[in-house]
């Protein structure tokens, strides 16, 4: 396993959110995570890279920290950079001159399709791009182990098809590992090998896994008409739909009672 | 091009208001209607001007006020920046500065003058003492609120890119204090000023406050009036410097 994780407890102050998580990425593996927002899905990536330390359990690596990417759920870049030393920033932190860092870093903007905003700064990208850029930085360093926190959420349709399809092409390119959150059951089931879910918070942990055994590489509209996506996709549907329902405070908020004052 | 006519538009009109508010003016001192005694007319404030460059004088002072003043902010940024730093980062030093630097704030500090002229003497030292309490208490507060405001999310980015302690005070602690400090640095330069005219006001053989006092002892409106209208040009300038190095060091923000 490259990344294991078990009995995982994470907390913030004395409320345990993630409890006794159990969840191994072997190498060469696609794996998404899923459930309700709030169960604690960003919380699991913090602890992997080691933001956040697990009040129990533990998180083992097969690699060094330092080959893990995370791309975070926001697209936060240093505001005072440009989008091309943003990108170099990483590669200046690991000892990368001044030059050769901006080099490479111009040749990852070209390839997330950016190659003429590198003098641009952050807030004259617009979202999307900002995103990209931030791709730009994570793969930049080349992980072995790359961890996605809703990585196109809020993307419009199309930019998200073609997005995902490069990050597909990169994946395979560079032969990542990757674990996925996302709030999109198609498309984790049709980029996956397998599908894990996490159950409603507090004290979230694993409530299914599904094997998505389609061949990868994938064509991301082909995949849509395999029988065993439509039946997965289902089948997570229902559980998903399970987990949201679960919580009892699920109430009509009471209308006013009290008189309004003229 | 369209903003930077509207700009100059904007200029133009500025100055034919001021044109006509001193015009005004001066037609009701002509006409006799106000004591040319308290309030003088813009000639007569432009001549008292001219007359203090005339004799050649007034360089002294300025270079007093200026010196002061300067001295003041320069060390007043410096010494903020620096204790906010360290007070940000280490608890204890924040314990002890916090509340000394909030009473400091809340009181009007040039009232500390007359001490620091008995601790000190009439001489530059005590007006660079005020110009320096004055700022530093503005840019400690700017600083300390600064680094502990600064944004978590770019801490843990530049954490998970591999950054240490120095990455992170290079790239995310001083570009984002930078950003707060230039944010006051405009008030810095007004309290400088402030403390170095008011220092020599108390007690000083020269510079501007000095002239203040002496105009004011004799009764002397035009005199008056023509130092204040010399603070508020240099003032003036200094903001445009300030200015200019806040939209430099900001490009980022501001292209
Ligand atoms: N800094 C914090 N302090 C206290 N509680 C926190 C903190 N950050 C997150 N939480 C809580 O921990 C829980 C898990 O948060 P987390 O961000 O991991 O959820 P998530 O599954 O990523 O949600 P989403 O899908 O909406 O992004 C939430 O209930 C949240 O309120
Ligand atoms: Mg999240």
């Amino acid at each position: 396993m490259m990344l294991d994780i078990r009995n995982l407890q994470m907390s913030y102050g004395d409320e345990p959110v993630l409890e006794n998580v159990d969840l191994g990425v072997a190498a060469g593996e696609f794996v998404s995570l899923i459930g309700p927002s709030g169960c604690g899905k960003s919380t699991l990536l913090r602890a992997v890279v080691g933001l956040q330390k697990p009040s129990a359990g533990d998180v083992r690596l097969d690699l060094k920290r330092r080959e893990i990417g995370l791309l975070f759920q926001d697209d936060a870049l240093l505001p005072w950079r440009t989008a091309r030393d943003n990108v170099a920033l990483g590669l200046r932190i690991r000892g990368a001159t001044k030059a050769e860092a901006r080099r490479t870093a111009m040749r990852w903007l070209e390839s997330v399709g950016l190659g003429q905003f590198g003098d641009r700064y952050p807030r004259e990208l617009s979202g999307g791009q900002r995103k990209r850029v931030a791709i730009a930085q994570v793969l930049a360093l080349r992980p072995k182990l790359l961890l996605m926190d809703e990585p196109f959420a809020s993307l419009d349709a199309i930019v998200r098809h073609y997005l995902t399809e490069d990050l597909l092409g990169w994946v395979d390119e560079e032969d990542l590992t990757v674990l996925m959150v996302t709030h999109d059951l198609e498309e984790a089931v049709a980029v996956s090998d397998r599908v894990v879910l996490l159950g409603n918070g507090p004290r979230a942990h694993v409530k299914g896994r599904w094997e998505i055994d389609l061949p990868r590489p994938r064509d991301l509209l082909r995949v849509k008409e395999e029988h065993q996506f439509a039946v997965t996709t289902r089948a997570l549907w229902n559980a998903l739909s399970e987990e949201v329902r679960t919580p009892t405070t699920r109430k009509r908020p009471e209308p006013e009672t009290e008189e309004a004052t003229p | 091009m369209k903003q930077k006519q509207a700009m100059f538009w904007l200029q133009v009109r500025r100055a034919t208001a001021l044109a006509v508010v001193l015009l005004l003016w001066e037609g009701i001192s002509a006409l006799g209607w106000v004591d040319p005694f308290y309030a003088p007319p813009p000639s007569a404030i432009g001549g008292a001007i001219a007359e203090l460059f005339a004799d050649g004088e007034i360089y002294g002072h300025l270079e007093a006020t200026f010196g002061a003043a300067l001295l003041g902010l320069f060390l007043g940024l410096i010494g903020g920046a620096l204790l906010g730093f360290i007070a940000a980062l280490l608890r204890p030093v924040a314990e002890l500065l916090e509340p000394v630097m909030a009473m400091l704030n809340a009181i009007p500090r040039v009232i500390l003058a007359p001490l620091f002229i008995i601790w000190l003497g009439i001489g530059i030292a005590s007006k660079v003492a005020l110009s320096f309490i004055l700022v530093v208490v503005l840019t400690f507060f700017a600083v300390y609120n600064g680094i502990r405001d600064v944004d978590t999310r770019l801490v843990e980015r530049v954490k998970t890119l591999g950054g240490g302690s120095w990455t992170l005070l290079r790239e995310v602690y001083v570009p984002s204090v930078v950003a707060w400090v230039m944010g006051s640095l405009k008030v810095a330069v007004g309290f400088a000023f402030t403390g170095a005219v008011v220092g020599e006001f108390v007690a000083s053989s020269r510079g501007l406050g000095y002239l203040l006092a002496f105009a004011q002892s004799t009764y002397n409106a035009a005199l008056t009036f023509a130092l204040i209208v010399l603070v508020l040009v240099f003032v003036m300038i200094l903001f445009g410097l300030a200015g200019a190095l806040e939209r430099y060091l900001l490009r980022w923000k501001y292209r």
